[in-house]
């Protein structure tokens, strides 16, 4: 890190559209090379959450809610990083009766659990909030 | 966001789509359309060149998953140039490795013999 072991936190909003979707990818690429990731894992870092922010992106667009952002926080510990992608795309429950996912979706998610340590989806009021950790090497 | 397409004609008259950038949410939809563009033109075998493709995300696998589909429906296929370790690893780890004719470069695409290639 930087800064000796100091954890640190930066956070980012972008409008829930596909344009900004590379933005966050490059806000993770500048927030993972400070850590002891090797070249692929923080290529790793920057498709999982690329992966993360595409899916809420394409639900804003089914929900038909353009004006949703996406907050990206990351958290930067000596061990681990910790991104949460908190949408406020909407619900992701599909009421089209076709099973609740997006075309790409299954895809994205399976890609995220083969790129980090750890993922967790949850629901919230207005959005859904993903929390991945990505475990650092040891110094 | 940069990204570029440009469609050409391969020595041995397959129509190859070159991709250059960030193949993502933003810019698929561009690949889905000049795939849907060939298809309709009566492209039997399609190549789709990704050696200047710096990143490459599940939208974009999912428009090359149903250019594959749609052309070995019509008993054709999907071709790729993928020499980018990083680009090729997005496949390995999802399997679609074994199921894409993935090549390192354009001298090793060959027209399947018999079929039509455009």
């Amino acid at each position: 890190m930087a800064n000796g072991d100091s954890p640190a936190q930066v956070e980012l909003i972008i409008p829930c559209r596909p344009e900004f979707v590379g933005v966050a990818r490059l806000a993770m690429l500048g927030v993972a090379s400070r850590m002891r990731f090797s070249y692929d894992e923080v290529e790793d870092i920057r498709l999982a959450v690329g992966e993360a922010c595409t899916t809420s992106v394409e639900w804003a667009q089914r929900n038909r809610r353009p004006e949703s952002t996406i907050v990206l926080r990351s958290e930067i510990t000596p061990d681990k990083l910790i991104v949460d992608i908190i949408d406020t795309a909407g619900s992701r429950q599909d009421d089209s009766g076709v099973g609740g996912q997006l075309d790409n979706e299954n895809l994205g998610a399976l890609l995220i659990t083969l790129l980090v340590d750890e993922v967790k989806v949850e629901p919230r009021p207005d959005g859904t909030h993903v929390r991945m950790v990505k475990n650092a090497g040891q110094p | 966001m940069n990204f570029k397409l440009q469609t050409r004609t391969s020595e041995n008259h397959l129509p190859i789509i070159g991709l250059e950038g960030e193949v993502d949410v933003y810019t698929a939809p561009q690949l889905k359309q000049q795939m849907i563009a060939l298809l309709e033109q009566g492209a039997k075998q399609v190549v789709v060149d990704l050696t200047n493709v710096e990143y490459l995300d599940s939208t974009a696998l999912g428009v090359l998953i149903g250019g594959l589909k749609r052309l070995r429906e019509a008993e054709g296929n999907l071709m790729l140039i993928c020499p980018n370790p990083r680009i090729r690893r997005v496949f390995e780890i999802t399997g679609l490795d074994k199921i894409f004719d993935i090549h390192n470069s354009e001298n090793e695409v060959q027209p399947a013999a018999g079929k039509e290639t455009a």
